[in-house]
């Protein structure tokens, strides 16, 4: 049995039901980095907030998403929110939105725990002061002591991380998580990630339309394209060898470093024409 | 880094921008130092990428080019004259010859006004008309929304009715309708898809090979500046880290910050 497996997973949203994600079916297995690219409207954020349960009310949700064992299509919330947090949670782009401005971040982080396992929550503040160690937060405690608007950027998104990982869940939902950061910080988030998620053993669903990015993180990679899985495969195979002529495109479009200056850059167009010019 | 790094023969004309020590602070008693002392020249027929990482002064640098903003010491010069103690009125030659495009073309188009006059406001200013000369907007609008492969039709229409990567040439129409000489982009394509990057930035080299525009390229992207930019600066807590060719820059950079940022660009690994 696999951690996750989404099959025929269909959502729509609003009275005319417009499709966001289209029989959507593929599965995770424990320990397995699977990243999901396509451009904004594809259905990736979708496809994530599904498993997360955090769609809203208009979405309309068919086909049948099991993380490890437990139907999630049609849970009720209450049972939801104990998984979330739990056994799945999630690193969101923007970590200054994702955080309470009003709370120091390191209660923001014991809130999880208190919330999950209330056994460990009388030394909460011990547990997590040690994960914002584990994730390279060298002044763990300064930081748990200060809000989000008195740390930077970086530091924010150590503590999402901390926060998605204190409970050691199984499954961590990444949706764009370094795309507001800056370069160099960004590839210490995504080496921090890496190490943070060997150590856990937790898989990993990483939302990005970077694929480079995502070929530093993931083992596999989905495709998707106007809520379709187009392509799927090990990341070796898709960005050596892509068959859709879709994912053709976006490749091509992210080997700028194999373009000569000054050339004209390939385009997705080139391989994939569509009906609309975007 | 004090050394100009720029071609010979850029050096010996006069150059098109004179940027020397500028500073802008902000905040009670200039607190914070966005731009510390940069000193930049700008030849006609450059092609310069602006890059560091956010907070390093790339904005504020390209605001004072534009005359947006005033510095709080140092001077701009543009073609000879200075222009960072002038006041708005006597500006029309700078707007008439450096235009902006900007990173997000939803919150850069007013949604209320059609295309056409998006396009065409810059030729009705008060202020540019002397520096323009008599123009016929029509014609002009239809030129350029030629030019950056939009449909004449696109003229009646509302910015919310194309995607990202239309509004962006809707954006780039309106900068070119003046017919500058400058095109200072600040993140151009950061707000956009990736599918749709490349057309816009082979849009935007097309453009500037065709008009010989003097190209200001602001980005935290370094792939895509080392792709279109001949000169790179590199900024760092608002002064210049390093400056030269973008060759050099990116293919052995001298100071340590620089080789950190160039080996932090995410590479497809397989």
């Amino acid at each position: 049995m696999s951690l996750l497996e989404v099959s025929d997973l269909t959502v729509s949203f609003g009275r005319r039901r417009r499709v966001a994600v289209d029989h959507a079916s593929f599965s995770l297995e424990a320990g397995q980095r699977l990243g999901i690219i396509g451009e904004s409207g594809s259905g990736k954020t979708v496809t994530a907030l599904s498993v997360m349960g955090l769609l809203p009310e208009t979405a309309q949700v068919a086909g049948s998403v099991r993380l490890a064992g437990r139907e999630l299509v049609g849970l009720p919330e209450s049972q939801h929110a104990r998984l979330r947090g739990d056994l799945v949670s999630m690193v969101f782009q923007e970590p200054m939105t994702a955080l309470d401005p009003t709370m120091q971040v390191g209660r923001q982080v014991a809130e999880v725990l208190r919330l999950h396992a209330p056994e460990r929550s009388g030394r909460a503040r011990q547990h997590v002061l040690e994960m914002l160690g584990r994730v390279g937060l060298t002044d763990a405690e300064r930081v748990a002591d200060s809000f989000p608007h008195q740390l930077s950027g970086g530091q924010r998104q150590r503590c999402l991380l901390a926060m998605a990982l204190i409970n050691s869940p199984d499954l961590v939902i990444c949706d764009e998580p370094t795309t507001a950061l800056d370069v160099t910080v960004q590839a210490r988030v995504l080496a921090l990630l890496d190490e943070v998620l060997s150590a856990e053993g937790a898989a990993c669903l990483f939302i990005s339309h970077d694929l480079a990015v995502v070929s530093q993180v993931c083992s596999d990679v989905l495709v998707m394209l106007d809520g379709d899985i187009v392509e799927a495969g090990p990341v070796a195979k898709l960005f050596t060898a892509p068959e859709h002529p879709y994912t053709r495109g976006l490749v091509a479009t992210a080997r700028i470093d194999q373009v000569r200056p000054g050339e004209r850059l390939p385009t997705v167009e080139d391989f994939y024409p569509r009906a609309e010019a975007r | 880094m004090s050394a100009p790094t720029l071609p010979p023969d850029a050096a010996a004309s006069t150059p098109l921008y004179r940027v020397r020590g500028l500073t802008r602070t902000f905040g009670r008693a200039g607190r914070v130092k966005a731009l510390d002392g940069v000193d930049l020249d700008v030849s006609a027929g450059q092609r310069l990428g602006i890059v560091g990482e956010s907070g390093s002064g790339k904005s504020t640098l390209i605001r004072l080019m534009a005359a947006l903003d005033r510095p709080t010491t140092g001077s701009i010069s543009f073609e000879g004259q200075e222009i960072t103690r002038l006041p708005e009125p006597r500006l029309g030659f700078l707007r008439a010859s450096v235009q902006l495009v900007f990173q997000d073309p939803r919150s850069s188009l007013d949604p209320r006004m059609t295309v056409g006059s998006i396009v065409t406001e810059p030729l009705r200013s008060r202020h540019l008309r002397g520096a323009l000369g008599p123009v016929q907007a029509g014609v002009r609008l239809r030129e350029v929304l030629d030019a950056v492969d939009l449909p004449p039709d696109a003229a009646g229409r509302y910015p919310h009715e194309f995607s990202g990567g239309q509004r962006q040439r809707i954006a780039i129409a309106r900068a070119l309708a003046p017919g500058p000489r400058v095109l200072i982009a600040d993140e151009p394509v950061s707000a956009l898809d990736v599918s749709v990057r490349a057309q816009v930035l082979n849009l935007l080299a097309g453009l500037v090979a065709a008009n010989d525009l003097t190209l200001i390229f602001v980005s935290h992207d370094l792939a895509v500046v080392r792709h279109l930019c001949d000169t790179v600066v590199v900024l760092r807590a608002g002064r210049i880290d390093e400056q030269g060719p973008a060759e050099q820059v990116f293919g052995e950079p001298r100071s340590e910050y620089t080789r950190a940022l160039v080996s932090a660009i995410p590479r497809i690994r397989v």
